[in-house]
């Protein structure tokens, strides 16, 4: 083995393992991001368990704790209080926390899914590939987000999957672009050069230095992509497009009719849309972590 | 300049028909195909002959295509199946509204977001930086339907300060000469109208100016940062001019390129939060419309207002490019 190949083989061993090692190492030293774990952590405990943490069945109307007004307010029984159709508020969170995780994390996998497809082949095979690839992504980004995915809620129907689809399919350019673009940065970049210049094979290039590289903006993005998705599905439940069956507990959903009960229950409003906030906050602060932990200009700082 | 304004405007082409193809294929994938959707329920036999010739969906699809075409380009969007008007003149009502709204959310969103960014920035590491630092967080993590719902919750039900619903009081009379309602009520003579407008934009334009308030500032701050450390900054300073001057004359002009293209950027973002902002205070724009044609099923307003918004959207973008184009030098020779 020569020097140059033994040098090549260390590069090839060490690069990915190192970068993730020292974003690791620097995640955990910052706060923000450690409180975004926290949030994240609950939030995904919620959900899991939520059938053992829930005190009621989400779904079960109990007219009678009405008692011909709306509506009761937090008590030892229900944590939360009851909501206009006597459902105890606190059982209806919990298990909302389970849609919204399975909606914003099956939205993201779409829209990851699709997005790392085209963009990866944009970026790799160039020439009108790239074109007519990156021309189909601009058309869907000229279409604001959330009218796209209305659109195709309205050609698929309102309901949990459909909203699923749709979210994602709204991510898919975002993440296109954002491969691409990458891919050829780091193409271009003087440490490809310098591998290559060592005797690197070009397929150890690719995959200990150009993906691994080009692949960091996509994973925060990715971190980020799942807070915009856990809102934006909560805003199509919001607008009434979300799961058909009224009684489901989604969180945008639960939001709905709220505003005509904010004199005399606002917790109906403030506590499904802070649980959104707090599930939404964690995300952005792991995705904002990950970003400084991932970009080489702050590297070596901390 | 004008070299870079042709091409980018010929680049526009292949996203106006790809715009153009991509709702001419979503209407014949609605269900019940096109000439249902074009009817709502009042859909007989006879009036889906009487559709299906009038807009040639018993033809060739590339005839389809061309007439669907030459029919928008003439500026003819169809008629709501709902109230039976003109999808283009209900447009011509709705849509100065949630330009209005747009704007005044743009208004709060730059005169509060430029200043935060820039005092976070100056003041780098300090209790000004942190707070900013979690202002913009809570912004970006908030939904917009929320904001809105707690901004109606406090200075509304609780505090009863601010109207929460339209656009005006409706025992308020005035012409309407322009639909946008705050130069309609100066163009009457009428302070109070005036007045009365203001206070019903004021929290809805908070609501929807949150996340472009909590970008800007972030941009703001991360391009004062980037800006202060310059070689010419330090030039500046080392011949002493005052941190006023330094402030002024040569961060602030220079970090205003970044600001620019996200305030740009962000107006396209605001159509869709306008959708939800409007819904939450009824206010009777572009996005409540939308909504209730969702509801309705009312597909001739959706693919209309649908193919307007877009449009929009890409105007905004090309003179975003273009402005910052004119701004910097640079972009224009590459």
């Amino acid at each position: 083995m020569s020097v140059a190949e033994a040098e090549a083989r260390t590069i090839q061993l060490e690069a990915p393992s190192g970068l993730w090692h020292e974003a690791w190492r620097r995640l955990r030293r910052n706060p923000g991001a450690i409180v975004g774990f926290v949030l994240v952590a609950t939030f995904l405990i919620v959900a899991l368990f939520a059938p053992l943490i829930a005190t009621h069945d989400p779904r079960e109307q109990n007219l009678a704790l009405l008692g011909g007004s709306c509506c009761p307010g937090p008590s030892a029984d229900h944590f939360f209080g009851v909501d206009a159709l006597g459902r105890d508020l606190f059982s209806r969170v919990v298990y909302g926390a389970r849609f919204s995780l399975l909606i914003g994390v099956v939205s993201v996998i779409v829209g990851l899914t699709f997005g790392i497809m085209i963009g990866a082949t944009a970026g790799f095979f160039g020439g009108w590939i790239d074109s007519v690839l990156m021309r189909f992504m601009d058309i869907m980004l000229a279409i604001p987000g959330l009218l796209l995915a209305i659109g195709i809620v309205a050609v698929l129907g309102p309901g949990i999957f459909q909203i699923m689809i749709a979210v994602g399919v709204t991510q898919i350019p975002v993440f296109a672009r954002l491969l691409r673009g990458s891919i050829l940065g780091v193409r271009e970049s003087d440490y490809v050069l310098a591998a290559r210049s060592v005797g690197v094979p070009g397929r150890a290039i690719l995959g200990a230095h150009i993906l691994p590289n080009a692949m960091s903006p996509v994973i925060v993005q990715g971190t980020l992509a799942l807070a915009t998705a856990i809102i934006d599905v909560a805003a199509l439940g919001f607008l009434g497009l979300g799961p058909q069956d009224p009684s489901t507990p989604e969180w945008g959903t639960m939001l709905t009719d709220t505003t005509r009960y904010l004199q005399t229950a606002p917790f109906l409003a403030l506590i499904p849309g802070a649980a959104i906030v707090i599930s939404v906050l964690g995300f952005n602060l792991i995705g904002d972590g990950l970003r400084e932990a991932l970009d080489p200009r702050f590297r070596g700082r901390g | 300049m004008l070299r870079f304004v042709v091409r980018r405007l010929l680049l526009l082409i292949p996203i106006l028909l790809g715009l153009s193809v991509l709702v001419f294929v979503w209407i014949r994938a609605l269900p019940g195909g096109p000439a249902e959707a074009l009817l709502g329920e009042r859909a007989t036999p006879e009036s889906i002959r009487q559709i299906e010739d009038q807009y040639g969906l018993n033809k060739p699809v590339y005839v389809q295509y061309w007439s669907y075409v030459s029919t928008v380009a003439r500026g003819d969007l169809g008629t709501s199946v709902t109230t039976r008007r003109p999808v283009a003149e209900e447009i011509e009502q709705r849509f100065p509204a949630t330009v209005e709204l747009t704007i005044a959310a743009m208004i709060f969103a730059v005169s509060l977001g430029v200043p935060l960014g820039f005092i976070a920035a100056k003041k780098y590491g300090g209790p000004a930086d942190h707070a900013s630092l979690v202002v913009t967080l809570l912004g970006i993590s908030m939904p917009i339907f929320f904001l809105a719902i707690l901004l109606k919750y406090v200075f509304a039900v609780r505090l009863g300060l601010l109207p929460t619903v339209g656009r005006i009081d409706p025992l308020i009379d005035i012409s309407h000469p322009t639909n946008f309602y705050t130069i309609d009520a100066l163009l009457n003579g009428n302070l109070n109208a005036f007045w009365d407008v203001t206070k019903h934009l004021i929290l809805p334009a908070i609501a929807l100016g949150s996340i472009p308030l909590a970008i800007i500032a972030r941009i703001t701050r991360a391009s004062v940062l980037d800006v202060q450390n310059e070689d010419y900054v330090r030039t500046a300073r080392a011949k002493g001019l005052s941190p006023r001057v330094v402030d002024q004359r040569h961060i602030f002009r220079n970090a205003l390129l970044p600001i620019v293209t996200i305030v740009g950027l962000q107006a396209g973002l605001l159509l869709s939060g306008a959708v939800l902002t409007e819904t939450v205070f009824a206010f009777p724009g572009m996005g409540t419309w939308l909504v209730t044609a969702i509801k309705g099923r009312d597909f001739p307003v959706l693919q209309g207002g649908i193919l307007f918004v877009s449009l929009i959207f890409v105007l905004i973008n090309l003179l975003v490019d273009v402005a910052y184009a004119f701004i910097n030098p640079r972009i224009r020779v590459s």
